[in-house]
């Protein structure tokens, strides 16, 4: 059963179209991403759902319950910001605390019960030893644990959490990464976290909205949309190095440099399609190394191939190679609308 | 750095430029600031007359003079009473108003531009049109009240037809203290709400998610986070109306008796009016302790309740 339901849903801010018609229906206990690069309407969709923002056009269901008019406090969301937007005059508890002080007209504690509340989400969290501390007072994986408590205490239908790990150091957000899927995971809540980092988002999420220019390009699972990108946005912007884009007589095709190799190195020649290389500069990454060149015979920038570094094969700047890439793996795109064609179509034509 | 042996041009020295740049500000100090505060101190412990320069140090005798009179006594407490009690309702405006402010509403620059008035208006002329607005006679405020039923023969207020409000000692005190909190209301206004748009938009959205209403994110979000900028308006506002004599001197000139005399006023009073520099250095002096505390103590504790 999905628990939030956006249906044509749009934000305009005088001409800049924030977020342009998404339709979205999420489910119950789901991690949910949205991605996209900045600007693309993420935050604002998010700020939508929480109530923060006024939809020009559409309506959002939380629960069953059409809540497009209704006030923050009555939409059983919670939200965590990306600068935690802990309230630098309260201790931790009374940060924790203070949601359900707010909402007492929603739902009255006394005291005890707040005290066992508040007490027992720090404990879910491991921060019930910094009851006592401002947040100037704590490191930032601890500030980023203090808001998710403040935002979980009420028992929020959906979590709401806007880039929460982006703020914290590389080494810190890995783990940050594992433990918020594992609090997740046990807590079965309803999570939407916005980000615009796609390891994030293929890490964290069981769906993936990849967003652009306040439009929805594709919801599916971390492969799904690796695998079989919609069309060529998606195509290009996840990936890292990202998908080489060619284009021959009308028409664009991309390939990923994972599975750009030299020809004897594909394990499946007959369905492989050959390509000459030219290699112009390689780099060692250790793992991998990274090789930059064109494909003679195509219109197209530079492209790159990912070569394991543990396979035997000598790669010589200034040179041509014969490289080829799986059938499977060459996905064709519409010049015009950049959305995918299937590949028979363009079998023929080719 | 000398071995590109290039002709050092002068403001590439750094001191130089340290200097030139500081030495306005300064000189300003120096003679405007530091050289007549001096100047009182020593004129606070001699016998200096306007009619006797000569400065004869006397010791303490000003002070002890100043502290037994009867007139300096009760302007001190007259003064203490002003400043406190107009700084209540400074900060209760002030707040109102700054809130107000930081509001989305139509008309709202022409609003603050109108409301910034009485703080940008020279001082001597805003208290030349109180003057008149508070006229014994032809006070335009007694005028509508006498129209509106509330003063003449069979007034509500008064049978009379004016209310007499520099001359009398309580409407007098009350006419004072009303004209320095509006002539300083704006400046505290605007320096709280220069902390208001200071707070970060995601803790207030955060409040608002959070299920807060509005008294609930003014009075423990908002108020709590600009508490610091609060102490510093209070402090500007409440050093400004301590040392003050302009209002005073052209309303009531300290009068009826002695009502609405505060310090600034007295002491130019006695020291320039009088002739009796020495004294009138005192008085102004007696001040400057009580100030300095104050000062030190309100910016301890801005510091302390500061954030972040």
């Amino acid at each position: 059963m999905s628990i939030v339901q956006l249906s044509g849903l749009k934000k305009y801010f005088d001409a800049v179209r924030a977020v342009d018609g998404v339709d979205l229906a999420i489910d119950q206990g789901e991690f949910l991403v949205i991605l996209g690069p900045s600007g693309c309407g993420k935050t604002t969709l998010m700020r939508l759902i929480a109530g923060l923002e006024k939809p020009t056009a559409g309506q959002i269901h939380i629960g069953g319950a059409d809540v497009t008019d209704l006030p923050p406090r009555k939409r059983g969301v919670s939200m965590v910001f990306q600068s935690y937007a802990l309230y630098p005059h309260m201790n931790v508890y009374n940060n924790i605390a203070f949601p359900l002080r707010a909402q007492r007209r929603e739902k009255k504690y006394n005291k005890r019960e707040m005290r066992d509340k508040v007490e027992s989400t720090a404990r879910l969290l491991e921060i019930d030893m910094l009851l006592d501390r401002r947040p100037r007072q704590l490191s930032g994986g601890q500030r980023q644990r203090v808001a998710i408590a403040r935002a979980m205490v009420t028992q929020p239908a959906v979590l709401l959490l806007d880039e929460p790990l982006s703020n914290l150091d590389a080494k810190l957000r890995a783990n940050a990464r594992d433990e918020l899927k594992d609090f997740q995971r046990s807590s079965n809540i309803t999570a939407i976290f916005v980000t615009h980092d796609q390891i994030e988002a293929m890490g964290l999420g069981d769906r993936i909205v990849v967003m652009s220019e306040g439009k929805i390009q594709q919801i599916g699972t971390p492969q799904h949309i690796y695998d079989d990108p919609a069309n060529e946005f998606v195509a290009t912007f996840l990936g890292s190095p990202s998908m080489n884009i060619l284009s021959r007589e009308g028409f664009r095709f991309g390939f990923r440099p994972e599975h750009f190799l030299p020809r004897t190195l594909q394990d499946n020649p007959e369905n492989s399609r050959l390509f000459h290389y030219f290699v112009k500069r390689v780099e060692y990454l250790g793992s991998d190394r990274l090789v930059y060149g064109y494909v003679r015979g195509h219109d197209s920038a530079l492209t790159l191939a990912k070569v394991p570094s543990n396979v035997r094969v000598s790669l010589d700047i200034e040179q041509d190679y014969e490289f080829a890439v799986h059938n499977s793996d060459i996905k064709y795109f519409d010049k015009r609308s950049g959305q995918r064609i299937k590949q028979q179509n363009l079998a023929r034509a080719d | 750095m000398n071995h590109l042996s290039l002709p050092a041009f002068p403001l590439d020295n750094r001191r130089l430029v340290g200097i030139v740049f500081l030495a306005p500000a300064l000189l300003y100090m120096l003679l405007l600031v530091g050289f007549p505060f001096v100047l009182a101190i020593a004129f606070g412990f001699s016998d200096v007359t306007v009619g006797n320069t000569d400065l004869n140090f006397v010791g303490l005798q000003n002070y002890l003079a100043v502290w037994e009179n009867d007139v300096f006594r009760q302007v001190f407490e007259t003064t203490i009473r002003f400043t406190l009690v107009s700084q209540v309702f400074i900060l209760i405006f002030a707040n109102i108003l700054a809130i107000v402010f930081t509001q989305d509403f139509t008309g709202k620059w022409f609003a603050r531009f109108i409301f910034i008035l009485p703080w940008a208006t020279p001082v001597s002329l805003a208290m030349i049109g109180w003057l008149w607005m508070l006229d014994t006679k032809y006070s335009p405020i007694d005028y509508l009240l006498l129209q509106t039923g509330f003063l003449g023969p069979n007034g509500i207020l008064s049978s009379n037809r004016n209310l007499f409000w520099l001359a009398t000692p309580d409407l007098s005190q009350i006419s004072v203290i009303f004209v320095q909190v509006w002539r300083m209301t704006p400046l505290a206004t605007v320096i709280l709400m220069a902390g208001l748009s200071s707070i970060p938009t995601d803790i207030l959205d955060q409040a608002e998610v959070d299920g807060s209403r509005f008294m609930r994110t003014l009075l423990q979000i908002k108020l709590p986070l600009i508490l610091p900028i609060m102490v510093i308006a209070l402090l500007f506002s409440m050093i400004t109306m301590f040392g003050d004599m302009t209002v005073v001197y052209v309303l009531t000139r300290g009068g009826p008796v002695d009502y609405t005399r505060v310090l600034g006023l007295y002491s130019f009073q006695v020291g320039i009016e009088g002739g009796n520099l020495a004294q009138g250095a005192a008085i102004s002096l007696f001040a400057f302790p009580l100030l300095l505390a104050m000062a030190i103590f309100m910016l301890r504790t801005a510091s302390r309740a500061e954030v972040q």
